[in-house]
């Protein structure tokens, strides 16, 4: 099964993630300067919705088995990942602490699912239900030994959102009040901010990788 | 190696004790204050060059001194009897209103005779900033000396001593005047000798609101009938009992406020009877309160006390009440002193206030102002050596003017010349008839002169006091080099481990890389210490603990889904389906046969539990200082009937009474010592019931003497079975296997056969029923509302325990330590703590002491402040039992050092690098404008939780020493007797 995965090489990683980037770009746009502080739930809602498509397309077609999977079920696998991995999101959120008020509900939803975007959705659209390819996602350990290509793809900006999120929580307790610090704003910047650096780093990932490869096999 | 390990961890311990008492000896020092008392000299322009303090005059007698400082001030005193009216705890804002506004028409209408008197301009009230620490003692001394003391004094608060500086009681009493006190016994404490009459009344049994006011009023016919008193000091405590056990908006407050205005009723009806008019009435508070009645930090509820005047020097023809007239406390005591015409006290930093003294000329106000900032001058000098009035006038010529003074002395000279020049001015200008023109030379003299005052005043009170760099540096490096051997120490474990383990397949796979959960314990405690830099985070640190402890959880949580993964391929089962909370775990606890899916079913189960407890705790007590007004369920609780707290009680002790019942039978060791440590349980939670149910907030009755009796009784019953459970437990479990028994022949044969399940079922034993009468206590001893969390956290500590038992290869062994203590911090959070001194719980610490005891009541306070670490600390014991401890080599010593150097060592290592890292930051931020009011009680904090580790690690360390002597003793004993 694994001879026939499709090697991927950094510069179809580099697309991709150009990609990717555009569809946050756009949302930003059409969202205008200063919206996420101003109406968070509006600028998620824009981003999730730019931002879906591009990802869902983009992944499933660099799907893991093209042979034995159509794009519209890797497509239909990355559509249900979608409030899975929003679940998942927004229950790490709330046992780290977001508040569970009415008012919060909606941009928590929205937040959850942006950053299901991230971390959930493209690993459902290329792995679809192996279970030792979610093993080494999960697992940080990838960066020290050698695996398939995919993997950094996925997994470097998607622990680059979570890492990046988690960073962007710290400075909500401090007494500046500034309104970014309301809750999800600053996580979010956090998780966007950190997701770009992963898809910035897994290109070179993969490069360093290739080489390394080819190296071992001269 | 053992030995070795525990005597490097004492010399570290010792070294880290003797560092941070040099340290808190060179931190707050006893503030270098000038000795003595003011005397004639005040009355004289400071000179320069050395203060000269030798000059020991002979002692005059009080009417010669009176008349001396009559003649030497060059005015008399306005008021010959003083009432000095002190209410402890009453906010500012209950009087005056906020922000230019009255107070609510609820708090106007309960107080009406004394906003009659502010309505018509008799009496002139401010809000006077007190200095934190927040506490009675330091606020009183900062009255009644005008010095702000030192941080300290919070401390000697249960241990007040005889107060030695200048101040206004002993400089009254000086010339003459008789001085009555009625009230809190702090003043005695303070005062031992100076009352003519006296009756004090604790300040320390806070449930009790009535009778500590009465004991003061019955006394007020008398005394407000009696002539032969000039001073009289009524100090009322009612209030603040009652801010203490109700908050604010406590339903008793407006009764007692009504009392309150009553007795001032009654004491301006009886001044005003001597036609004369030469009593003074000030009506004070010491502090005021938090939204919850607590009081010792420095948010702007607790330090928003009240100083009321009410004479006729004070009264004017317009005012408005409730402007937000600001001051600071210790501006009572000059003004005080100059209208009784003393020398204002040494050490005083406060400033005259000017609406206080209408009746006075201009001239003599300029004179008040004048002799003011000669005090002010000489308490400057003696700061600054160097500094000298004189150069001061002769370099400036009188005129010169300097646009940017470059040092502060320059500062100083030039505000002060500047005001003794334009009070030259209008003197000269006096003889002029042109009113206008001496009105506005007036002006400008007494603008310069509070020009002065308020800069020297504000430069004195934010002066960090000295302190000895050296000493502070070298505590600081016996703290380190503690912290380097404790390091020593572990690091020399962990390479001994590895050592031996090499053999154990199973744990050799942990040895590989490090994981995940011990990059981020790293980072956690890095993040932790840089935090603490913070003000912010300081004072918001359950958001640290919080957030690390769940992401750390976060972390076990993925790990156990990958393992998971990794696992098997049998079924997965998901927690969510035996989602079965309390028994079930400790089923897995003892009884290691289970199926593979239903063991990672319950490690999921017990991960989740930790988690979501987590967040319920958090979301119950919300905000440490900054944000305490957000909504959470404590104030939903306090507002909701309290049927529902108690309701909420009495199911968590039923809990409690639950659990323990389970993880006995889970034992399967039914001898009778066990029976009676479960019935004696059962006995304590009845009692603590009883105690739920009978204690009502709202009585009005003093002492509930049921109450009492039924704490004491728990108190015994708890104590008498504890230490029965730890003396007989290691004494009542197998030796050896009951298999291996009969047919053990051969030496070699017998000592293999030692049957560790014995001493982990005897540790288990100690350690949960540690667990559950703490819990217990704690649950009696707490607040009502916190009955949940602490079941929460109980709840917390049995799945940690729990879940690191049922994969011992998941985590390695200093990460489910250290995961233990991150939950203890946790939860220290959780239950309401902050690092304010305000959040320490007064009311809880009385429980079952009926006659004040300083000891017994900071024992209690201590123990319901750190509850929640050392339940953690507890629940280690337990922790040490489902270890696997089975060794190949059966000696005592080495199974001893496998259970207990562990989690021993590390809660003294991150204490230690805490301690440490906090000690440094303090010493940077000593100049930081709030290194009194949020880094210092924070260190306060730190200190006691290094206390607190001592314990638990104590306790832990005791516990398996005596278990494992106990039972090698059996062992030989046996082995003696089988041949």
């Amino acid at each position: 099964m694994r001879a026939s995965v499709t090697e991927i090489s950094a510069f179809t990683a580099a697309a991709a993630h150009v990609l990717c980037f555009a569809g946050l770009a756009v949302a930003h746009s059409l969202a205008g300067p200063g919206a996420p502080v101003s109406d968070p739930a509006r600028a998620l809602r824009l981003l999730v919705v730019c931002e879906a498509p591009v990802i869902i397309a983009v992944f499933s077609y660099l799907r893991r088995d093209p042979k034995s999977c159509s794009f519209f079920k890797a497509a239909a696998r990355g559509l249900i990942g979608l409030p899975v991995g929003a679940f998942f999101n927004a229950f790490g959120a709330i046992v780290l602490g977001a508040p569970v008020g009415i008012k919060y509900w909606m941009v928590t939803i929205y937040w959850s699912l942006l950053m299901s975007l991230f971390t959930f959705v493209p690993a459902a659209c290329v792995f679809g239900v192996s279970k030792i390819d979610w093993q080494t996602v999960l697992c940080h350990s990838i960066y020290f030994t050698p695996t398939d290509v995919e993997n950094y793809m996925i997994s470097a900006p998607c622990h680059g959102a979570v890492l990046g999120a988690w960073l962007g929580a710290w400075p909500m307790p401090l007494d500046w009040e500034r309104p970014w610090q309301e809750w999800p704003i600053c996580v979010t910047y956090g998780a966007v901010a950190g997701h770009l650096v992963g898809m910035a780093v897994s290109p070179v990932l993969i490069a360093v990788h290739k080489r390394r490869v080819r190296a071992k096999a001269d | 190696m053992g030995a070795a390990v525990a005597g490097w961890t004492v010399a570290a311990v010792l070294l880290q004790v003797a560092g941070l008492s040099l340290f808190l000896y060179g931190f707050f020092p006893v503030k270098p204050t000038l000795r003595g008392f003011s005397g004639p000299e005040s009355y004289r322009m400071p000179s320069c060059g050395p203060v000269s303090a030798g000059e020991q005059k002979p002692a005059l007698p009080p009417d010669q001194r009176r008349s001396l400082y009559r003649e030497l001030s060059e005015m008399p005193p306005v008021y010959d009897r003083l009432v000095l009216m002190v209410i402890d705890g009453l906010p500012a804002e209950f009087v005056l209103g906020k922000g230019g506004k009255p107070p609510s028409k609820e708090l106007m209408e309960s107080m009406p005779y004394t906003q009659s008197l502010l309505a018509g301009c008799q009496a002139a009230g401010y809000h006077a900033k007190a200095a934190p620490p927040t506490v009675t003692m330091p606020r009183l001394k900062a009255m009644v000396s005008g010095a702000i003391g030192g941080f300290l004094d919070v401390a000697f608060n249960f241990n007040t001593q005889a107060f030695l500086e200048d101040n206004l009681l002993d400089q009254l009493h000086m010339i003459g005047h008789k001085l009555v006190m009625l009230g809190d016994e702090t003043w005695i404490k303070l005062f031992p000798t100076l009352f003519a009459r006296q009756d004090g009344v604790s300040s320390f049994y806070v449930r009790d609101t009535v009778e500590v006011d009465f004991n003061v009023s019955r006394h007020l016919e008398f005394e407000l009938a009696a002539k032969d008193w000039s001073v009289l000091v009524l100090h009322y405590l009612g209030l603040d009992h009652v801010g203490h056990i109700g908050g604010r908006r406590s339903v008793l407050m407006t009764q007692k406020m009504k009392e309150m205005d009553e007795v001032i009723r009654r004491v301006h009806d009886a001044s005003l009877q001597d036609n004369l008019e030469r009593t003074l009435l000030v009506v004070v508070s010491d502090h005021g309160m938090t939204e919850g009645g607590n009081h010792g930090g420095s948010s702007y509820e607790e330090t928003d006390s009240l100083a009321l005047f009410v004479g006729h020097s004070v009264e004017r023809a317009h005012c408005s009440p409730y402007n937000q007239n600001e001051a600071l406390q210790v501006d009572l005591a000059p003004t005080l002193a100059l209208l009784f015409g003393i020398p204002i006290p040494k050490n005083n930093i406060g400033v005259l206030l000017p609406e206080v003294l209408n009746s006075l000329t201009d001239d003599q106000k300029l004179r008040t102002l004048e002799l003011n900032s000669w005090q002010i001058l000489r308490l400057l000098q003696a700061q600054m050596p160097a500094f000298c009035l004189e150069d001061c006038i002769n370099s400036e010529g009188g005129l010169g003017i300097v646009v940017h003074p470059e040092s502060i002395e320059k500062e100083f000279c030039h505000l002060l010349s500047k005001a003794f020049v334009s009070h030259q001015s209008s003197c000269l200008h006096q003889s002029s008839n042109f009113k206008s023109a001496e009105a506005q030379y007036v002006g400008t003299a007494v603008e310069n002169y509070y020009g002065f005052l308020r800069y020297a005043s504000e430069w004195l009170s934010h002066r960090a006091t000295d302190k000895p760099f050296y000493l502070l540096i070298s505590a600081i490096l016996l703290m380190t080099m503690s912290c380097l051997f404790l390091m020593g120490a572990v690091s020399r474990l962990f390479k001994g481990q590895s050592l031996s383990q090499t053999d154990q397949l199973s744990e050799s796979y942990l040895e590989q890389r490090w994981h995940l959960d011990e990059v981020f314990i790293l980072t956690g405690i890095f993040l932790y210490v840089i935090s603490l830099g913070s003000s912010s985070f300081v004072e918001e640190e359950q958001y640290t603990w919080n957030f690390l402890t769940s992401t750390l959880y976060l972390i076990f949580l993925i790990k156990t889904v990958q393992s998971m993964l990794k696992g098997s391929n049998s079924t997965l089962v998901h927690g969510a389906e035996e989602k079965s909370f309390d028994g079930n775990n400790f089923l897995c606890a003892t009884s290691y046969e289970l199926t593979p899916g239903k063991r990672d079913g319950y490690k999921l189960c017990t991960v989740l539990i930790v988690l979501v407890a987590g967040r319920v705790i958090r979301a119950w007590h919300q905000g440490g200082i900054n944000w305490v007004h957000f909504p959470d369920i404590s104030k939903l609780l306090a507002q909701a009937d309290s049927c529902i707290v108690k309701s909420l009680q009495t199911i968590s002790v039923l809990a409690v009474v639950a659990l323990y019942s389970v993880s006995l039978m889970l034992l399967r060791a039914r001898s009778k010592v066990v029976i009676g440590v479960w019935l004696s349980h059962i006995s304590c939670g009845l009692l603590v019931l009883l105690h739920i149910w009978e204690n009502q907030i709202n009585t009005s009755l003093p002492i509930n003497h049921s109450t009492t009796s039924i704490a004491r009784l728990f108190y015994a019953i708890a104590s008498v079975s504890i230490s029965a459970t730890v003396l007989a437990s290691p004494w009542i479990f197998p030796i050896y296997s009951t298999e291996a028994k009969p047919a053990s022949s051969s030496d070699s044969n017998l000592v293999k056969d030692i049957d560790s399940h014995g001493i982990s079922d005897s540790v288990f034993l100690t350690g949960i029923t540690y667990t559950v009468f703490w819990c217990l206590l704690q649950l009696l001893l707490q607040q009502p509302i916190n009955a949940i969390p602490l079941l929460l956290i109980f709840l917390q500590t049995v799945s940690s325990v729990v879940h690191f038992s049922l994969d011992k290869t998941l985590h390695k062994q200093w990460v489910q330590v250290i995961a233990m203590q991150f939950l203890g911090m946790a939860g220290h959070f959780g239950l309401g703590n902050t690092n304010s001194l305000a959040s320490i719980d007064v009311a809880g610490a009385f429980i079952g002491i009926s006659s004040y005891s300083t000891v017994l009541s900071g024992i209690l306070m201590f123990i319901i402040t750190y509850g929640s670490p050392l339940m953690l600390y507890l629940g280690m014991v337990v922790y040490i039992s489902v270890k696997d401890i089975s060794t190949p080599r059966q000696l005592w010593s080495y199974i001893l050092d496998k259970m207990v150097t562990m989690p021993c060592l590390l809660p003294l290592l991150i204490n230690s690098v805490a301690l440490t890292s906090y000690t440094i930051v303090l010493l940077l931020m000593r100049n930081h404008l709030f290194v009194w009011s949020v880094f210092s009680p924070k260190y306060l904090y730190v200190c006691a939780a290094t206390v607190c580790t001592y314990v638990g690690v104590f306790i832990i360390a005791v516990t398996a020493v005596y278990t494992c002597t106990v039972f090698s003793f059996r062992a030989r004993r046996y082995r003696d007797q089988s041949h």
